[in-house]
């Protein structure tokens, strides 16, 4: 073997993960196997459904704003119609 | 790959497998990813589908086989998904930063460094090779490769490692 192929083999030695990377997998093997991309997934989707949410939220705001100003306009024209109604009733006096 | 001493042993609880693998998982993500936290992240997820697939493996040896083939693959594909390190010609790979020095602290840094800029199909032959000391007919059938391709990439990267090592004076021995 030549200094090249002994140099790699030191560079590439194995080496071990953090401490405690039994627990951790045990740990998420016990949660079903969420981990950071599945977390990111997860994010995601939990974004996903706050636009949603939002959008939703948004559309009922503006439905009920839309039936206060049906029935404000009402209300104007309930009133134009009692003074009509009034002025009509002292003509005909 | 099989080895012969391993290859009645019964599985192991899961817990232990992890153990028992836990550096080899690791070092295979981390040199081909160079980057711990991601390499750690493939390692978890390599054992996780291991829990899954637990129940398909007869062996010791096939545990071992499954676990270098997943974890290989697996860290390739984070590799072409994030384009963390971008793919160029061994050939374009710029110098490391580092002065010459007769017996270089640094050289395995440096070999590491020049090593995750390999091509991927290279990069993953060379690990198996120097980290697992797998012989090329066994990198092959590892990593569903042709022989012929095997020794290709061992012979080029060796002689384009070889040549910037020595062009650094790391390497003129």
């Amino acid at each position: 073997m030549d200094w090249l192929e002994e140099e790699l083999r030191r560079a590439l030695a194995r080496k071990e993960p953090e401490p405690g990377f039994t627990a951790r997998v045990s740990a998420r093997s016990r949660a079903g196997g969420r981990g950071a991309l599945s977390r990111r997934w997860l994010a995601t989707a939990a974004s996903v459904l706050v636009l949603a949410g939002s959008g939703a939220g948004y559309r009922w705001y503006q439905g009920v704003r839309a039936k206060e100003q049906v029935m404000a306009a009402v209300r104007i024209a309930g009133g134009k119609l009692n003074q009509v109604q009034n002025r009509v009733l002292e003509v005909a006096k | 790959m099989m080895p012969v001493a391993r290859a009645e042993q019964p599985v192991a609880d899961f817990d232990a497998l992890v153990r028992e693998h836990q550096a080899m998982v690791f070092s295979l993500a981390y040199h081909v990813l160079h980057d711990r936290a991601l390499a750690e992240e493939v390692g978890q997820e390599v054992f996780l589908n291991l829990h899954r697939n637990l129940a398909t493996l007869q062996s010791a040896a096939h545990v071992l086989f499954w676990l270098r083939q997943a974890t290989i693959r697996r860290a390739i594909d984070e590799t072409r998904r994030r384009r963390r390190q971008p793919q160029v010609e061994l050939e374009k790979v710029a110098e490391p930063a580092i002065g010459p020095a007769e017996r270089d602290p640094m050289l395995s840094e440096t070999l590491r460094r020049l090593i995750a800029v390999l091509p991927e199909d290279a990069r993953a032959v060379m690990v198996m090779r120097y980290q697992e000391d797998l012989d090329p007919s066994e990198i092959a059938e590892l990593l569903e490769m042709p022989l012929a391709t095997v020794k290709s990439h061992l012979h080029r990267s060796l002689a384009v490692l070889r040549e910037k090592l020595v062009r650094r004076g790391l390497g003129d021995r």
